[in-house]
C-alpha cells in the first residue's frame, strides 16, 4: 500500500493548484446543494400555498364542473343537504369543511373595473380549511348575510380601495342576466399566496348565490385533511359517493394543482442540467489537474517504470491523488453548502430583489423564500465527487503511465 | 554463464523519414560481479546501450540475454518485471521523489518486491542509507540534501532490492569532484561488499580510474574493451 501513501503525500504538492481545484470543485457543489434547497423550498411552499388558501387538501365537485372549471361555470353545481355535508365532516381524517361559490364578476370602484374571481365563502367554515383569515392585516372577515367584501391588498392598491370603500361587483347570473353586487370593504388581505393578494373578491355565500340566482348551490366543496391522508380519504369519499349515488368526484390538491406540479417537475430537470455542469466543472478540473501533475512529474513517472511499477500501479498513484482532491473538494462543498442552506432555512432569500412576487412565473410564493433540507443531496453529490474525481483521473493518469520509460526519464 | 549477453545489439531510431542508428551492432559479455565504466563522447550511444541493457528499450535488431534469459523481446509487462527484480537504476538527475524522506525514497523501491514484515524493510532500508552514509539523514526529504548526499539515497534506493545488475547513467555529472570521488567510492565498495555487477556510463576520468573495466564506445559500436587494475577505495 506504499502506493497508497505515495498519491496521499502528492496531495501537498502544487498546494496552491490543489487548493484552487479542491474550491472550484467546493463551489460548484455548493452551487448546486443551494439551488436544490431553493427549489425544494420552493416546490414546498408553493404546494403549502395552495393546499392552505387554494384548494385544501381535496375538493368534492361534479366531475362535469371539473372539466370546466377554468371557465368558472354556473351549471352543475352541488345542492348537498346538511346530513350529506356531516356524514363527509365526520369522516375519519377529515378535519374541515368549507363550501365555496366561484363566479366571474367585474369589481368595479366607480371611476376603473377589472376582471376578478369572485368567491363566495361562509367565513366560519373557511378559515377550518384555509388559513387566510390569520391574514387579514387590516379590517375584519365580515359575517355571513353581511353585503361586505374581502380583498387583496395588492388587489385594493391596483383599485385604489381601502377598507370601508363600497364596490360593485358586476356578473352574470345562471339566466345569463346582468346583476351586481353592492358590498362594502370589510377588511383586506395580504396572504403568501400571491394569487389571493391579486385577484379574489371574498364575498358571503349566502350574498353570492342570491346575486346569482342559483338557490343554495355551491360549486365545491374544500375539505382540509391530515396531511398525508389525502390519498386515502380520496379514495373513501369516492366509495361513500358511489354508495349514495351521489355524482360527486373527490380531488386530491395534487389534480388541482397539477400545472404547478408540471413546473416543479420541470424545475427538476433544470436541476439535473445545473448537476452536469457542476460534474463536467468538477471533470475538467481533476482532468486538468492530473494532466499537469503527469507533465510536471514526467522524470518521476520514468524513474517509477525503471523501479519497474507497472502501469496500472502508476495509474493508481494519481488516482489516489485525484480522489483525494475529490474527497477535499466534496466535503468542502458539503459544508459551505452547509452554512448556505442553514442560513437559507432560518432567515430565507427576500424575494423584493425580483419583484416579490413569483406568481408571475407560475408559482404562488410572495416576499420570501426558505430553503430545505435534502440531506440525500450532500450523500448523492460527496459520492459523486469522489467517483467523478476516480473516474476522470484513469484516462488522464494512463496516458501519463503509458508513457515511453526512455522517454520519460530523459524528457524527450 | 555471462550475467550479461549482446550479441548483435543495433538499434535505429527514427526521425520522420531518416533513420538514425544508435547502435550499429554491439557484441558484449559482462561477468557477475564486475565493476564497468562505459564512456566515449556525447552521441556514441551509451545511454541508448544502458537502456537496452537495463531493459528500458529494446533493440531494433539483436539480442540480449540476462542471467542466460532472453529479454530482447519480452512483452512491456515482463521487462517491467525484469527490472523490478533484477535491476537497480542511478541517474543523473536522481530522480528522487520530493514529497518522500531519503528513507521513504529507499523503501518505495523495496515495497515493490518485498512484503515482509515493516520490522524487517525498515532494517534493511537503514542498514543500507548506513552503508551508502547517511545514517542520521533519514528523514531528510530531498529538498534538504545535497547533490551527493542525492545521489547516494539514488544509490541506496538502486541497491536495496539487492538487484544483481546496477546500471548508473553518468551519476556523478551533476556533482563536484569531492562528491562524485565519495559516490564512485560508494559503489565500489557496494560491489565488493554485496558483489553486485554495476555498469556505469561516465565521461570523468576520475571515476574511471576505480573501474575494473572500460569500455569505450565510439559511434554505436565498441571500439576498445580493456580490463585493468582498479584504483583502490
Amino acid at each position: 500500500m506504499f502506493s497508497l501513501k505515495l498519491g496521499l503525500k502528492n496531495l501537498t504538492r502544487q498546494k496552491r493548484r490543489n487548493i484552487i481545484t479542491i474550491f472550484v470543485i467546493a463551489f460548484s457543489f455548493f452551487g448546486y446543494l443551494f439551488m436544490d434547497s431553493i427549489m425544494g423550498g420552493m416546490e414546498e411552499m408553493s404546494f403549502s400555498n395552495i393546499k392552505n388558501y387554494d384548494t385544501g387538501n381535496i375538493q368534492v365537485m361534479h366531475p362535469e364542473y371539473w372539466e370546466d372549471r377554468e371557465k368558472l361555470p354556473l351549471e352543475n353545481l352541488i345542492y348537498l343537504n346538511q346530513d350529506t355535508i356531516d356524514s363527509i365532516k365526520n369522516m375519519d381524517g377529515v378535519i374541515g369543511i368549507s363550501p365555496e361559490l366561484r363566479f366571474q364578476a367585474s369589481l368595479n370602484n366607480g371611476i376603473d373595473e377589472t376582471v376578478v374571481l369572485g368567491l363566495g365563502i361562509s367565513p366560519e367554515q373557511y378559515s377550518e380549511v384555509f388559513a387566510t383569515k390569520n391574514y387579514i392585516f387590516e379590517g375584519s372577515m365580515f359575517a355571513p348575510g353581511e353585503s361586505k367584501a374581502v380583498i387583496g391588498v395588492r388587489l385594493a392598491e391596483l383599485m385604489d380601495l381601502k377598507v370601508n370603500d363600497y364596490i360593485t361587483l358586476l356578473i352574470r347570473t345562471k339566466e345569463d342576466t346582468f346583476n351586481t353586487i353592492d358590498v362594502e370593504i370589510s377588511g383586506l388581505l395580504n396572504s403568501p399566496n400571491p394569487m389571493i393578494n391579486n385577484g379574489i373578491v371574498f364575498v358571503p355565500l349566502d350574498i353570492a348565490q342570491q346575486a346569482l340566482n342559483i338557490g343554495n348551490g355551491v360549486s365545491l366543496f374544500a375539505l382540509k385533511t391530515a396531511s398525508g391522508d389525502e390519498d386515502k380519504i380520496t379514495k373513501a369519499l369516492m366509495n361513500s359517493f358511489k354508495e349514495k349515488n351521489l355524482d360527486l368526484k373527490a380531488y386530491s390538491w395534487r389534480e388541482s394543482a397539477a400545472s404547478v406540479i408540471a413546473l416543479s417537475a420541470a424545475k427538476k430537470g433544470g436541476a439535473a442540467t445545473i448537476l452536469s455542469v457542476v460534474l463536467l466543472i468538477g471533470m475538467i478540473g481533476i482532468i486538468n489537474n492530473v494532466i499537469l501533475s503527469a507533465l510536471e512529474r514526467t522524470g518521476e513517472i520514468g524513474m517509477m517504470k525503471a523501479l519497474g511499477m507497472r502501469e496500472w500501479e502508476i495509474v493508481f498513484v494519481f488516482m489516489v491523488e485525484a480522489t483525494g482532491i475529490g474527497i477535499l473538494g466534496g466535503l468542502a462543498g458539503c459544508l459551505i453548502g452547509f452554512a448556505g442552506i442553514s442560513y437559507m432555512v432560518k432567515y430565507g432569500f427576500d424575494l423584493s430583489y425580483m419583484g416579490g412576487d413569483m406568481s408571475e412565473f407560475g408559482i404562488p410564493i410572495l416576499d420570501k423564500i426558505y430553503g430545505t433540507w435534502n440531506i440525500p443531496a450532500f450523500g448523492f453529490l460527496f459520492i459523486l465527487s469522489v467517483m467523478v474525481a476516480l473516474l476522470s483521473s484513469i484516462m488522464p493518469a494512463y496516458w501519463a503511465a503509458h508513457k515511453d520509460p526512455v522517454k520519460a526519464i530523459y524528457h524527450r | 554463464m555471462s550475467l550479461l549477453e549482446l550479441k548483435g545489439v543495433k538499434k535505429i531510431y527514427q526521425q520522420g523519414k531518416i533513420e538514425v542508428p544508435a547502435l550499429r551492432g554491439v557484441d558484449l559479455k559482462v561477468e557477475q560481479g564486475e565493476f564497468s565504466t562505459i564512456f566515449g563522447p556525447s552521441g556514441s550511444g551509451k545511454t541508448t546501450l544502458l537502456n537496452m541493457i537495463g531493459c528500458l528499450d529494446t533493440p531494433t535488431e539483436g539480442e540480449i540475454r540476462l542471467n542466460g534469459n532472453k529479454v530482447s523481446d519480452l512483452s512491456r509487462k515482463a521487462l517491467a518485471m525484469t527490472r523490478r527484480f533484477n535491476i537497480g537504476f542511478v541517474f543523473q538527475s536522481y530522480n528522487l521523489i520530493p514529497v518522500l524522506t531519503a528513507y521513504e525514497n529507499v523503501e518505495f523501491a523495496i515495497r515493490l518486491i518485498d512484503h515482509t514484515s515493516d520490522l524487517q524493510i525498515k532494517e534493511k532500508v537503514l542498514k543500507i542509507l548506513d552503508e551508502v552514509g547517511l545514517k542520521g539523514l533519514e528523514n531528510r526529504r530531498p529538498n534538504e540534501l545535497s547533490g551527493g548526499e542525492k545521489q547516494r539515497v539514488a544509490i541506496a534506493r538502486a541497491l536495496v532490492k539487492e538487484p544483481k545488475l546496477v546500471l548508473a547513467d553518468e551519476p556523478t555529472a551533476n556533482l563536484d569532484s569531492k562528491n562524485a570521488t565519495d559516490v564512485v567510492k560508494i559503489m565500489v565498495k557496494m560491489n565488493k561488499e554485496l558483489g553486485t555487477t554495476f555498469i556505469f556510463s561516465t565521461h570523468d576520468p576520475m571515476v574511471m580510474e576505480y573501474a575494473h573495466r572500460y569500455i569505450n564506445l565510439k559511434d554505436g559500436m565498441i571500439s576498445a574493451d580493456k580490463r585493468k587494475e582498479a584504483k583502490g577505495v
